[in-house]
């Protein structure tokens, strides 16, 4: 009895150590968001800076590609918007995320507490 | 100050737990470490600023001269000589791959925006760390509160649950505990008057006579107990319990003497034990004129007795005058012996007859009993039983052949002469 209840609390317990993996995993991707938005928007406003004069390039691989102001402009209002919405998503996955990894913690805290009564009592009783 | 923590932690009332240095240090711990962190961000962001500014240096200078001689580099390791022209226009990156043609002086605008945004962060951090700062330092005088006996003391008293139960042990009262001497003390002092001269003149006994007398009552006494061990139905509760309170009377007058004489530490309840409901009724008793009276109901004071409020009641006090007269008279007498059976069966037929009978003995039952069933009065709630006497049930079984006999014919008496009383 003691080894099966052993054997689930080591399947939870790995079950739980993925789900963590993947919590931290959303996390520093949400992270790498975070730094693009604020980057996107210092872009924003050093292009509302510009004038019409000023020829706006994209580096697109080893090339610098000429790109219109206002396309510019547009594009990067674009991505911003883009980046918010991945947040958001990101966000949801996390609290899912966040939420079983809770239940996971409740199981294996009642899976150590079983464990613990039927695996240490018989061991007192040896004693 | 230390030594003060111990002596508090060992008296067990004021708990100077070692969790409270412990946790204050672990605090104390992560403040600080937030603290370097914020430290070694602002050093970052300051470098960063610094660049910033030495950019804008290099901006300003760099359109003074239409070109500059310089060391061009040539892949990682080789440098050429070169000219650095069109010092005016510089390819700025925005960020996120994002390039644009412009002036020095519009680059210097860029950085100047830029710049705004380091010092953004730079304050930012620079809050944090003096939150945390604010953090530690308050940590720190609660450690000190806390420590400190003088001013403030975290008060914490453990409860020793063991300690507490086995301590003040609630219990159930004893027959002989406090309580009922209030009760009876009364009963001595209004009985004392009016038996004090009769009981006087025979009352002159020696002591080993005195003492005598009380193991006999006290025998008598635990007869009865046995005997109406079930519960009692007082009807009017005047004439049932009548008789219980006069040989308590008795033994009390008896053992008072005693007590007086001998000065003893025995209380004069010591045999006065109260094992069934019915004792309880003994103990609530009134005097009227001198006599003891059983009351009607133990919640009820006395001016209600007086009161006709039921028809049972007339008859009943007819029986206890008639009663009370002839326990008056023999009231002086000092009987060892008697017998129940005579006590039921003889007073149902005449109340008047009592006299005779009486010559002696004090009857332990004036009424009728009717029994009840074990179970209800094994579940008391208002005795004052002692822990340690047998069940109830148990005793019933011993008292049940004896008695047998006698049941019958009291449970027919009390409404039979009731009812012959009224037609």
């Amino acid at each position: 009895m003691a080894e099966a209840i052993q054997k689930k609390l080591q399947s939870e317990l790995e079950k739980y150590q993925q789900l963590q993996k993947d919590v931290s995993k959303s996390m520093s991707a949400r992270q790498k968001l975070e730094a693009q938005l604020t980057e996107n928007n210092i872009v924003k406003e050093e292009l509302a800076l510009l004038d019409i004069q000023n020829t706006v390039y994209k580096l697109i691989g080893p090339v610098l590609v000429k790109q219109d102001l206002d396309e510019a402009k547009a594009t990067v209002s674009k991505r911003l918007e883009y980046i918010n919405g991945e947040i958001q998503r990101y966000e949801t996955l996390l609290k899912e995320m966040e939420r079983k990894s809770e239940q996971h913690r409740e199981v294996l805290s009642s899976l150590q507490h079983v464990n613990i009564f039927c695996f240490e009592m018989p061991q007192a009783a040896d004693m | 100050m230390t030594y003060l923590h111990d002596q508090m932690a060992s008296t067990g009332k004021v708990k100077r737990s070692k969790d409270l240095p412990q946790g204050a240090e672990r605090l104390k711990e992560e403040h600080r470490k937030v603290v370097k962190d914020c430290r070694s961000q602002i050093e970052h962001w300051n470098k960063v600023e610094k660049d910033y500014e030495s950019l804008q240096d290099r901006l300003r200078t760099l359109p003074d001269k239409l070109s500059y001689d310089i060391m061009v580099p040539f892949g990682p390791l080789a440098f050429m000589p070169g000219k650095l022209v069109h010092t005016n226009e510089l390819t700025v990156l925005l960020g996120d791959n994002w390039f644009a043609k412009c002036s020095a002086k519009q680059a210097d605008t860029l950085v100047e925006h830029r710049k705004k945004h380091v010092k953004n962060a730079l304050d930012d951090l620079q809050k944090v760390m003096k939150n945390f700062q604010n953090k530690d330092d308050f940590t720190d005088d609660l450690e000190k509160l806390a420590g400190d006996t003088e001013d403030f003391v975290d008060i914490r008293e453990e409860v020793i649950n063991e300690e507490e139960f086995t301590k003040g042990k609630r219990l159930a009262h004893k027959p002989n505990s406090k309580p009922k001497q209030e009760y009876l003390s009364d009963l001595e002092e209004d009985t004392e008057k009016k038996e004090g001269d009769e009981e006087r003149t025979t009352g002159l006994l020696s002591e080993e006579e005195l003492w005598a007398r009380l193991d006999e009552l006290e025998c008598e006494e635990e007869l009865q107990d046995e005997r109406y061990r079930h519960a009692v139905r007082i009807n009017t509760g005047k004439n049932t319990t009548l008789k219980f309170s006069e040989r308590n009377e008795q033994k009390v007058q008896a053992k008072r003497k005693k007590k007086s004489g001998k000065s003893n530490g025995l209380s004069p309840h010591e045999s006065y034990k109260i094992t069934s409901p019915a004792d309880i009724y003994r103990v609530f008793v009134d005097l009227v004129n001198g006599e003891p009276i059983p009351r009607k109901s133990i919640l009820k004071s006395r001016s209600r007795e007086n009161s006709v409020c039921s028809d049972t009641s007339e008859s009943s006090t007819a029986d206890f005058e008639e009663r009370r007269a002839a326990f008056g008279r023999s009231w002086s007498h000092d009987d060892a012996t008697h017998s129940d059976t005579s006590d039921g069966i003889t007073e149902e037929e005449s109340p008047t007859g009592t006299s005779p009978r009486t010559n002696g003995r004090f009857e332990a039952f004036t009424g009728t009993v009717i029994e009840k069933e074990p179970l209800p009065c094994s579940i008391p709630y208002l005795t004052i039983a002692p822990p340690a006497l047998p069940t109830i049930p148990e005793r019933k079984l011993e008292e049940v052949g004896p008695e047998a006999l006698q049941e019958p014919p009291k449970r027919m008496s009390k409404f039979k002469a009731t009812r012959l009383h009224q037609t």
